[in-house]
């Protein structure tokens, strides 16, 4: 792979807002010219293999108070988009409101890559490994849009994200995971990657799962499924969820749960893999998950 | 040596703010020594390193992230100079292979040449780097923490047994900070 010269092929300017407004003022201003970047880890590959043009102005978010911070009240943890990957992975706090997202932000990239990489920059990509787990989790996002911060489920946000209907200045400022009420049961929150190798590998496929297990009915509620992977969309396996949802979990119930899964999977083929390979896959993962469920669970 | 940059004095390092023009002022330290740059703000570190700074150690590879050949220590922690940009940089503490090894060989050097750590050593600058960065962190880190923290090292020639040998003697040996 050639790389991309330093200079001049690659100079862009540099802003660094001290606010959320002062950002979007300077995105909306350069459009297309610019980028928002805070740990670029994801963009500089885009731009040395070509996929993403080399802006003309880089928007340096990480002067922006308030981003970097990871606050938790009586109903939610709140995580700024400035916090790293790192921070995320040896989080206290996000192992227990959100585990899924804990092992994700652990799998995601290795341990360079995730002490400059954001949570942020790994949800505003639209299909990073982050997603899935968020998803399960009934993560929420704060977005700017210029004048307030709004908050909505990603569900929602990957919706509109993955149909163009995004505003480019629009800013992804931080994510909130709502605190576990508990059911009296355990808690199921499982993420799991297949990629190419077993360590530091662009993921294939991406699963997670949160559930709360009821051992005397064997039964599973509050089920939440979501798949993702590589750089197709992330997204919640509701027809699968709704198989899982208060029925007894038994053998025959996950073999329609892996039919429903490898149905209701949207994926692509790209060069290492075919959609159907994935379908599987994800299939798999989740039904092998809630068989552990089922075989070891059931026994404590 | 380089024009576009010169060795300062340690002292007060300036803010980052937006430069006039298209260049940036890089503050920071590399290896302990101050020095400010007049560079583009999205030159990547790798390059400071090898092309401004002559500190050659620092191997060029993958250029994406993935392979560790050009990682060194940022304000303590293991990067990749490949993805870091000098805007990044700004008033941190910049350490190379070349940093390690100036009052002699670092354990943790020595332990990868005791232990045949290496074949080619395209790598060992790297893995050397980023197994400093692990144990500043934990010194008595178990085989799947020493795993994971290796995980964005890409070696080769060895199959990592000799590596593995050599950062469990540098464990054996108390590598300080």
């Amino acid at each position: 792979m050639g790389a991309l010269q330093d200079e001049p092929l690659f100079s862009p300017a540099l802003r660094q807002p001290r606010s959320l407004r002062e950002a979007w003022e300077l995105k909306s201003a350069c459009a297309e010219q610019a980028v928002y970047v805070s740990g670029g880890t994801l963009l500089r590959t885009q731009w040395e293999a070509g996929t993403a043009a080399v802006p003309q102005v880089l928007i340096d978010l990480r002067n922006i108070a308030g981003m970097e911070d990871v606050t938790r009240d009586d109903d939610y943890l709140t995580i700024g988009s400035l916090v790293t990957l790192t921070a995320c992975r040896r989080s206290g706090a996000l192992a227990s409101a959100g585990p899924a997202a804990a092992e994700a932000a652990r799998q995601i990239a290795a341990p360079a890559v995730r002490n400059l990489a954001t949570l942020g920059g790994n949800i505003a990509s639209g299909y990073g490994d982050i997603l899935p787990a968020l998803l399960v989790h009934d993560a929420e996002l704060a977005v700017y849009d210029g004048n307030l911060l709004r908050v909505q489920p990603v569900e929602a946000w990957l919706e509109r994200r993955w149909s163009g209907a995004i505003p480019p200045a629009e800013l992804v400022a931080g994510v909130r995971l709502p605190l576990d009420q508990g059911s009296g049961g355990s808690r199921l929150a499982v993420f799991r990657k297949v990629g190419r190798r077993e360590a530091f590998t662009a993921s294939l496929v991406t699963i997670a799962v949160t559930a709360d297990w009821d051992a005397a009915a064997r039964t599973l509620r509050r089920v939440r499924l979501a798949a993702g992977g590589g750089s197709g969309r992330p997204q919640r396996l509701a027809a699968a969820e709704a198989l899982l949802e208060g029925a007894e979990l038994s053998r025959s119930l996950l073999g329609a749960v892996y039919e429903a899964v490898e149905h209701g999977f949207a994926s692509y083929d790209d060069p290492f893999a075919g959609e159907q390979y994935k379908k599987k896959t994800a299939g798999n993962l989740i039904v092998s998950e809630l068989w552990q469920t089922l075989e070891l669970k059931a026994r404590s | 040596m380089p024009d576009n940059f010169r060795l300062e004095e340690m002292g007060e390092m300036a803010g980052a703010d937006i430069p006039a023009g298209p260049l940036y002022t890089l503050n920071c330290t590399v290896n302990g020594r101050a020095l400010s740059l007049e560079v583009p703000p999205g030159r990547r570190l790798l390059s400071i390193l090898r092309e401004d700074l002559e500190l050659t150690g620092t191997k060029r590879s993958c250029e994406i992230g993935r392979c560790g050949a050009c990682m060194v220590l940022v304000d303590g922690r293991p990067v990749n100079a490949c993805l870091t940009m000098a805007y990044q940089c700004g008033g941190a503490e910049i350490t190379t292979i070349e940093g390690l090894g100036e009052a002699g060989l670092h354990p943790v050097q020595r332990a990868f040449l005791e232990e045949g750590g290496f074949q080619c050593g395209y790598c060992t600058p790297g893995m050397v780097i980023s197994v400093v960065g692990l144990l500043r962190e934990n010194p008595s880190p178990a085989q799947e923490d020493i795993e994971e923290a290796l995980s964005g090292n890409i070696c080769r020639c060895t199959g990592y047994g000799g590596i593995m040998r050599a950062v469990n003697k540098a464990i054996e040996s108390g590598v300080s900070p």
